[in-house]
């Protein structure tokens, strides 16, 4: 016999149990999403056409490039800023800072995203609060003031709000790890970044995937952070979704683009696949 | 670094610290100013003049910010509820027993993340009129529970996965039913994996203000939707004082929860 | 304890609905502060006048998309079949509402009004081309004009040539929003095709002819070179944002929002508004009543109230400084001649009527909107 598979057994309760819970996402959501689906691919006359797709691309690839491009640039940040704040937490050898740190970085977990890109807008502009510190502290010249709201004012929103997440799951990982491989390695006079990347890393690789892959999603999602930070040209593709709507009233052209933008997520789903397929693998 | 006298690692350690809190406050120094700013414009770095006028205005009688927030919060615990009433027995499933297609199962959850969702909810509007949800709470929550639901069964699933076999296992060969092993061994094990997925659950509720919309008004009106128009609108006084109102709620729930929360669970998602 | 913060939840969720009274729904697009207005002034007013009734307002966001909206929640209601709509009256914008009474979403009222009488304006029949005549009444009149900071800029342009002209002299100091951060910006656009291309009259007034599609094209061009030296801003609050931070000093803005910053604080009252020749767009925003309101006949009752001459002078004039919806020779005897010219600081009735003008009707103003991604965007 393969390894106790748990204390329910058999797949017709597996289906069960898992019923509910699909059923609220596929009524709630699949259904709608496959109603407005079909929108994408349906002509003047309801007649199947790809004409909504070859508009999107005509019209909005570069946006689509340009958000693919700010939200992996967006992850990889989300990334290494979450790894460097839990593995101080898991690591670090003062317990005051870590302390401080750990009241510290939670707290744009409470932010909405609108309001984050209402912050990032006040903060970053021109003449926002950041300059206004830089200038003060004689870090840079009043003259060399610059706005950071285009691509880099959305990357910052996203960062600020996304990694305290990824971090707050990370930070839980990490602690789970067998303290006597960490205190093994460091009796080995290991020092502790090398014990982060080849020790620490390995064993809770999953658990960063998946908050990356939350966070990918979901920034793709998200539409009053470019609105409020840089909805021009280039922009993403959300905010294209919502000009076509509101302005146009164009909900084809709009739904094309709400499909494009889940092939985008897709590429990270892949990803999720490929590491969950792994897992069932090496089981 | 090792080889550094203690003095510097700390002016180090006191540095990285203090531009962490400055990158993380900065911005939030700029709410907690427009919530109190009367007059602030240009050429003036600070506000020119503080106040409570705009207080006054969100806490007016007509305004209807105490009574949406209570229906945030309350729409938000009930989404939890919900939520982890239907996650729980998922996530066992998708954790413990064979299941078919379990990789695009996990992803069906995903969906309702990864879409620009604006044209999702005027379809789920359309349905939840013809059924006589709209202008419900449980429309709302329903519509919040699908959006967070991602959360919760990947963060439970990943619970019950670190849940060791083995006692339940000494459970059942002491004669206990599979019921019993369930509610006394495996259940209280996976609790903090639980509550930390109720965490993101509650956030997400609290933060949600399309559906809300959609599916609510004019009937459920709550918070979020306030703060939505204020932002949009460039209103930053009112903007920021209902999202600090909202951070009531959040960090309290984040305070009561957490002291269920053990680390170790968290380390199973996604395996 | 969990118990006891579920009950106190649930008490304050169901502490503001009272039993055995109507309830009035009115759902505006726009501003916070057309909810508050409504909330603030219309409310007890009209609670007043029919006991046990209570107005509730709900706001859904500034700029057409507030209005898109309420159309999405309406239609939603017509495909499901409802007989009884959540929504008594709404307040929109025009491109919404020429969709609303294409698609049989709204009723008509405006013969069912005494006030009804009290607007002849051409915008009370038409919206962007579409024959609206009879399901609206201007709330109040908005024009987008230039906002500027004399302190920075000694002699405003007057028109769209001197504009090219200054922004070359005074490169990054002018900002607008593009097309996809809302209509100020979108107003921009369109008074800079209806100047460039010559054809100001043709594209209000029609009829509509696809072959001035090159004549937009070219205009548009010119747009794009004119981008080169301006700065582009996050949406219409994000041009009235930039303009209160000073990090530009002129840009294109909806006069009803830059009161509202003024008054709130968020705008330094030095700043003053011009409005460029041959002119920039401007647009009511409409009461309507839905097809199937629950209400009808309450919501007649409360425009009636919103559209009288003293609520126009009082409410409208006075509290925001808006242009009246009716037409001012029913609004001015009812206010002070002080009230009524500070209306007019910084632009004159005679540049008004002039120089205010509709947006181009709604073929044009696709080409237009389309035109300027595909030539000033790529």
């Amino acid at each position: 016999m393969t390894a106790p598979m748990g204390i329910f057994r058999g797949r017709g309760v597996a289906l069960a149990l898992i019923a509910p819970a699909l059923a609220v996402v596929g009524l709630f959501f699949v259904a709608p999403l496959v109603m407005s689906g079909v929108v994408a691919f349906r002509g003047k006359g309801g007649e199947f056409t790809l004409e909504h797709f070859r508009k999107s691309f005509d019209y909005y690839t570069t946006d689509l490039l340009f958000t693919l491009a700010i939200v992996l640039l967006s992850t990889l940040l989300i990334g290494l800023v979450a790894i460097a704040i839990a593995g101080y937490l898991t690591l670090g050898g003062h317990p005051r800072t870590v302390a401080v740190l750990r009241w510290l970085y939670r707290w744009p977990l409470f932010i909405p995203f609108v309001v984050a890109g209402q912050l990032m807008r006040t903060f970053l502009a021109k003449n926002g609060m950041l300059n206004h510190v830089l200038i003060g502290s004689g870090l840079i010249e009043p003259l060399s003031a610059q706005s950071l709201l285009d691509w880099r004012g959305i990357v910052v929103a996203f960062v600020w709000k996304q990694a305290p997440f990824v971090t707050l799951l990370l930070a839980g990982a990490m602690a789970a790890v067998e303290s006597q491989h960490i205190e093994a390695a460091r009796n080995l006079g290991a020092r502790r970044l090398r014990v982060l990347v080849d020790i620490v890393l390995p064993q809770v690789r999953g658990t960063l995937l998946v908050g990356l892959v939350l966070s990918f999603v979901t920034m793709l999602s998200v539409l009053s952070v470019p609105l409020m930070i840089n909805p021009n040209s280039p922009t993403m593709v959300t905010v294209d979704v919502a000009y076509r709507i509101s302005t146009h009233g164009d909900y084809p052209v709009a739904n094309a683009l709400c499909l494009l933008s889940l092939a985008l997520a897709a590429i990270g789903a892949v990803f999720y696949l490929r590491h969950a397929a792994a897992q069932v693998e090496g089981k | 670094m090792s080889a550094l006298p203690s003095s510097v690692r700390m002016i180090f350690r006191a540095l990285i610290l203090a531009l962490l809190a400055f990158a993380i406050f900065g911005p939030l120094l700029n709410l907690l100013l427009w919530a109190f700013a009367e007059r602030w414009y240009f050429p003036n770095k600070l506000p020119l003049e503080f106040g409570l006028t705009y207080w006054y205005r969100v806490f007016q009688p007509r305004g209807n910010a105490l009574a949406s927030l209570g229906t945030s919060v309350w729409i938000a615990v009930l989404t939890v509820a919900f939520s982890l009433a239907v996650a729980i027995p998922a996530g066992y499933a998708l954790a413990r027993l064979k299941l078919p297609w379990r990789g695009a199962i996990l992803l069906v959850f995903l969906l309702p993340q990864a879409v620009p969702n604006l044209p999702v909810y005027v379809n789920i509007a359309q349905v939840f009129y013809q059924i006589g949800l709209n202008g419900t709470i449980l429309g709302v929550v329903l519509v919040h529970a699908s959006h967070g639901l991602v959360l919760a069964v990947w963060i439970a699933s990943a619970a019950f996965a670190s849940v060791d076999t083995s006692l339940e296992e000494a459970s059942r060969n002491l004669g206990a039913s599979p019921w019993t092993c369930f509610r006394t061994v495996t259940l209280p094990l996976a609790m903090p994996g639980l509550i930390a997925s109720a965490i993101f659950v509650f956030l997400e509720s609290l933060d949600e203000f399309t559906g809300t919309y959609f599916v609510g008004v004019p009937d459920v009106t709550t918070l979020p939707l306030l703060m939505f128009n204020a932002t949009m609108g460039g209103n930053y006084q009112i903007s920021s004082i209902t999202a600090l109102l909202l951070l009531i709620p959040s960090i309290g729930f984040m305070l009561v929860v957490e002291r269920f929360l053990k680390a170790d669970v968290l380390a199973m998602v996604g395996r | 304890m969990k118990t006891r913060m579920f009950i106190l939840a649930a008490a304050l969720a169901f502490a503001g609905a009272t039993a055995g009274q109507t309830t009035l729904n009115v759902v505006t697009a726009g501003d916070q502060n057309m909810v508050d207005y409504v909330n603030n002034y219309l409310a007890p007013k009209f609670e007043a006048m029919n006991p046990g009734v209570k107005v509730r307002a709900v706001g859904t966001g500034p700029g057409d998309g507030g209005s898109q909206k309420i159309y999405e929640k309406l239609s939603a209601q017509q495909k499901a079949g409802s007989n009884e709509w959540d929504v008594d009256v709404a307040v929109i914008h025009q491109l919404a509402s020429a969709t609303m009474v294409k698609e049989k979403l709204l009723m008509p009222y405006r013969n069912d009004v005494s006030v009804g009488k009290l607007v002849s304006r051409d915008t009370a029949k038409n919206a962007l081309g579409a024959d609206v005549d009879g399901y609206v009444m201007p709330m109040f009149h908005s024009q987008i004009v230039f906002a500027y900071n004399p302190d920075l800029v000694k002699a405003p342009p007057k028109s769209f040539v001197e504009l090219n002209d200054w922004v070359k002299k005074n490169p990054k100091q002018f900002g607008y929003n593009g097309v996809k951060g809302g209509m100020s910006g979108v107003g921009f656009v369109t008074g800079w095709v209806s100047a460039y291309s010559g054809m100001g009259d043709k594209l209000e007034k029609g009829p509509y002819d696809a072959s001035a599609a090159p004549a937009i094209d070219k205009a548009l061009s010119g747009l794009k070179e004119f981008n080169q030296y301006v700065v582009m801003t996050p949406g219409n609050a994000g041009t009235l944002d930039m303009l209160n931070r000073g990090e530009i000093a002129m840009g294109p803005v909806w006069v009803d929002m830059f009161y509202t910053w003024q008054a709130d604080g968020r705008m330094s009252p030095k700043i003053k508004l011009v409005l460029p020749s041959p002119g920039l767009p401007g647009q009511p925003m409409y009461y309507v009543i839905p097809a199937k309101a629950a209400h009808a006949q309450l919501a007649k009752k409360f425009i009636e109230l919103a559209e009288s001459p003293e609520v126009q002078a009082d409410g409208i004039i006075k509290q925001f400084n808006w242009y009246p919806g009716i037409d001012p020779q029913y609004v001015q005897p009812k206010l002070d001649q002080a009230a009524w010219n500070k209306l007019f600081t910084d632009i004159s009735p005679a540049d008004l009527s002039k120089y205010g003008r509709p947006f181009p009707l709604s073929p044009y103003f696709k080409d237009i909107v389309e035109g300027y991604e595909r030539v000033v965007l790529k």
